[in-house]
Order: structure tokens, then C-alpha cells, then sequence
């Protein structure tokens, strides 16, 4: 006996549909369950916020994990005088091909462009220094040694 | 909540006696917006008032030219007063800001039930407007003197 009446004998249809079945049905659980993961995971930050028993020591670690974040946005938000002084070279090319005066918020576009890192707070700084000043007319230019620290509503910008 | 100690520091509300100071403090909320945030869009309808506690702001005419503001107490978004209340700027964050939140809806039916806080309150607002007519289009200017 060989050949198919050799499977047949031994139960192997059977067993092969078994076996096809056994893996349709796992991979269709893990489908099922994968579908569920995005609801999971907000009911699971949802609930991480208020621990009851086993969620304290997990949610200790994303509190560290947290804080770790919250640092590295207090850091970014310092910004070293040396850095101003980069970027103001890298606004100075910029503007070179606006003209004087230029359209702040298009050079806040154009350095976004180019991937100026820090474009809004670079520009604050070079405000409030008085590299930059505004004009009545609502256009900006380099500010000069003799320009006052004054924006167009008149207000002295520190 | 804003406390009314933190709202009395602020020029637009300084003639504002306790009452008005509580009413308009129960209508108030802190905002937070990061640097490059975009607070205000121009042309959106305008939903709130704002009031700059901490920070730096741009407030972009649609023309290109803008103003920047640092000063606490600044106000941005008065359009949420003054019909059509669609604002006419927009206003992006040059740094991470606090600011004061009030509901133009809110405002403005204060406005008209209490007419001594909205004399004072509108005094305030035709300063703000005044120092930037020169930035607004032809058409909102004409708006705002048909409503004046």
C-alpha cells in the first residue's frame, strides 16, 4: 500500500485538515487580538493615570520616563547665547535675498524651509535682543547700535 | 479660573471693580501653547480673546506684515467681540506662552448685559484696534467703522 490510500489509511486527511484548521484558527485569534490593541492601549493610558493595585510600580516607571521628557523640553527651551548667534549668521543669508525691509513671517517660512532648528524661539531672541526690529509699517529689519529696543506698538520688548 | 488679583495686573482690565473682575475671572482659563504653535488662524471664526501672560507672539496680517508682542497683558483675538468675528490675523507663538482665555460668546453677552463693564471693556479693545488699523485690509476697516 502506498500513495494516497497510504494517507487515507493513516487518518492523514484528517490530520491534515486538522492541522489547517488549528492554523487558521490561531492566525485568526491573533488577528482578533491585534485588532484590539489600539483599544487596549488607550483604556491602558486611560487607566494609568489613576493606579489602583498593580499599576503603581508600572506607572513609576513612566513617570521616570515622563520626567526624562520633561527635562529634555526644559532644556530645549534654553537657549545659549552662542546658538542666537549661529542662527542670526544663518537668518543674515536669508534675508540677504529678501532685501531690507523683509516680511517676518516669511523669513520665519524660508528658515523652516532650509531647517533652521528653532526658527520661532531664534527669531524671539534676536526680537528681544533688538537684532531684529519692527517697523511702524509692519516690516522688520537688523536692528543698528543706536536702535532702541522697541516694537511697533512702542512697547519695550523686555 | 483665573484668580481676579492675577486679571487686575492686566492694563485691559485695570478699571474693572471686584464684581466684573469675579465674572469675568469665573469665564476665564489658562492656555498653554508651545513655540510655533499657531493660536489664531486668519479668516477662522474667532471663538476667543486672549490675554498674554507669559511668552512671545507674532501676529501675522494676512498682507505678510506682522507686530510682535511680549508684553504680559497684550490682547490678541478681538475680533471675538466685533462682528462678523472672524479674526483678521493670524497668531503664531515665538515661544512657549501662557496665555488668558476668554469665550468671545461669553464676553460679549456680558458686554451687553452690563453696559458699564462694556464701555469699559470696548474702551480697551478700540485702543488694541487702533495701534493695529494701519495692518488691517481695506475691507475690515471699513467693516469696523460701519459698526462704529
Amino acid at each position: 500500500m502506498g500513495g494516497f490510500s497510504a494517507i487515507g489509511a493513516g487518518n492523514g486527511w484528517i490530520i491534515s485538515a486538522l492541522g489547517i484548521s488549528v492554523v487558521f484558527f490561531g492566525l485568526a485569534s491573533l488577528a482578533f487580538i491585534i485588532s484590539y490593541f489600539p483599544r487596549a492601549i488607550s483604556w491602558w493610558n486611560d487607566h494609568a493615570q489613576t493606579p489602583k493595585h498593580l499599576f503603581p510600580l508600572l506607572k513609576g516607571l513612566f513617570k521616570k520616563r515622563r520626567r526624562k521628557e520633561e527635562l529634555l523640553l526644559d532644556a530645549r527651551g534654553v537657549q545659549e547665547p552662542g546658538e542666537i548667534d549661529d542662527a542670526e549668521e544663518a537668518f543674515r543669508l536669508l534675508t540677504a535675498h529678501m532685501g531690507e525691509p523683509f516680511e517676518l513671517p516669511r523669513l520665519i517660512e524660508m528658515a523652516e524651509q532650509r531647517g533652521l532648528a528653532r526658527v520661532y524661539s531664534t527669531i524671539n531672541g534676536l526680537l528681544v535682543r533688538g537684532t531684529i526690529v519692527g517697523g511702524a509699517d509692519g516690516l522688520f529689519r537688523w536692528g543698528t547700535a543706536t536702535d532702541s529696543k522697541k516694537s511697533v506698538e512702542g512697547e519695550e520688548v523686555k | 479660573m483665573i484668580p481676579t488679583e492675577e486679571l487686575k495686573r492686566y492694563e485691559i482690565f485695570a478699571e474693572m471693580d471686584l464684581t466684573e473682575l469675579k465674572l469675568l475671572s469665573a469665564m476665564a482659563a489658562e492656555r498653554r501653547a508651545r513655540e510655533g504653535e499657531e493660536l489664531i488662524r486668519a479668516g477662522s471664526p474667532a471663538r476667543n480673546l486672549y490675554v498674554l501672560q507669559k511668552g512671545g507672539l507674532m501676529v501675522a496680517f494676512p498682507d505678510g506684515r506682522a507686530i510682535t508682542l511680549h508684553k504680559p497683558g497684550r490682547v490678541v483675538g478681538w475680533s471675538a467681540l466685533v462682528s462678523p468675528t472672524h479674526y483678521t490675523a493670524s497668531v503664531t507663538c515665538l515661544t512657549d506662552s501662557t496665555l488668558i482665555a476668554f469665550p468671545g460668546s461669553e464676553l460679549l453677552r456680558l458686554v451687553q448685559r452690563n453696559v458699564v463693564f462694556g464701555t469699559k471693556i470696548m474702551r480697551k479693545i478700540s485702543e488694541v484696534l487702533s495701534r493695529r488699523l494701519p495692518f488691517l485690509q481695506e475691507k475690515d476697516k471699513k467693516l469696523l467703522r460701519q459698526r462704529s
